[in-house]
């Protein structure tokens, strides 16, 4: 697969600062782990039901007369 | 979500270049970024991260030193509060990280039902433990990280393949997404990270073009 790839599409993504971009691979490679079960950790991460945030907070004071 | 394979899984790494590889960093970069506010660790290390070597496309690079200059002075409660604010909200959110939402989606023909058969085409399934439904953003960079590096027991897919999916399940969405996001008036750290989403969506619709 990687072979037959015509070559001006390689050279257009190392032009574009794609091939040196360690910058990227850097954090990239740090969250790789975490990316990776990215959907798969939906569940957990996201608070499920009632959480107390600085949203809600916000609002509390809103209500106080 | 999609980083279950199917098949039984076979470990074989085998090294894809460096601008691969890039591409799949960014993607999961992306997915990071749009399925959850970014946390102290990971905003200490955009912070810290050094520029793109500037080529003829110099978009990109100039999103990415804005990004890095908005996370070296963010902070992750702030992130977290503009996360809510912005995707998820009170009631209806600004912005939506649905595809269904962008493309106008009827529900006989949603783009989940396609995706979901394209995916189970590639052998790649929703893990069980994932309520979010298949079209939401931060699957479908994390669809196409797999799709480009590998991983979740499969090898990198072949380009046409990535086209394929990108082109049905990306490219018609994300130019919307990403200028709902910054247009948005209560964005603010995510403005430079849709500016980098839509710089690196510019370059693969156009790399997929020359394939």
């Amino acid at each position: 697969m990687k072979t037959t790839k015509p070559i001006h599409r390689r050279n257009f993504l190392l032009a574009a600062g794609l091939g040196g971009a360690g910058a990227v691979a850097a954090v990239a490679t740090g969250i790789g782990k975490p990316a990776a079960k990215a959907a798969a950790a939906d569940v957990s991460a996201k608070p499920s039901g009632y959480h107390v945030s600085e949203h809600i907070l916000k609002y509390y004071k809103t209500t106080e007369v | 979500m999609s980083v279950e394979a199917v098949a039984a899984p076979v470990a074989i790494h085998r090294a894809i270049p460096p601008e691969e590889a890039a591409r799949a960093d960014f993607y999961a970069l992306l997915a990071r970024l749009f399925h959850a506010a970014p946390d102290a660790a990971l905003l200490a290390s955009l912070g810290a991260a050094g520029p793109i070597p500037a080529g003829g496309e110099c978009a990109l690079a100039k999103a990415w030193d804005d990004l890095v200059r908005a996370s070296s002075v963010m902070d992750p409660e702030a992130a977290r509060e503009e996360y809510e604010t912005l995707f998820i909200g009170m009631g209806k959110s600004p912005v939506s990280l649905f595809a269904g939402f962008y493309s106008g989606a009827p529900s006989i023909d949603h783009p989940r039902v396609r995706i979901q058969a394209d995916l189970a085409a590639l052998g790649l399934g929703r893990p069980d433990s994932v309520v979010e439904p298949e079209d939401h953003v931060a699957g479908l960079f994390d669809v196409m990280r797999v799709l480009v590096s590998g991983g979740a027991g499969r090898t990198p897919a072949a380009v046409l393949e990535q086209k394929r999916f990108f082109q049905a399940h990306l490219e018609p969405v994300l130019r919307k997404f990403f200028a709902a996001v910054g247009r948005a008036p209560e964005a603010n750290y995510y403005r430079p990270v849709a500016a980098v989403g839509a710089a690196f969506t510019v370059l693969e619709t156009e790399s997929f073009s020359l394939e």
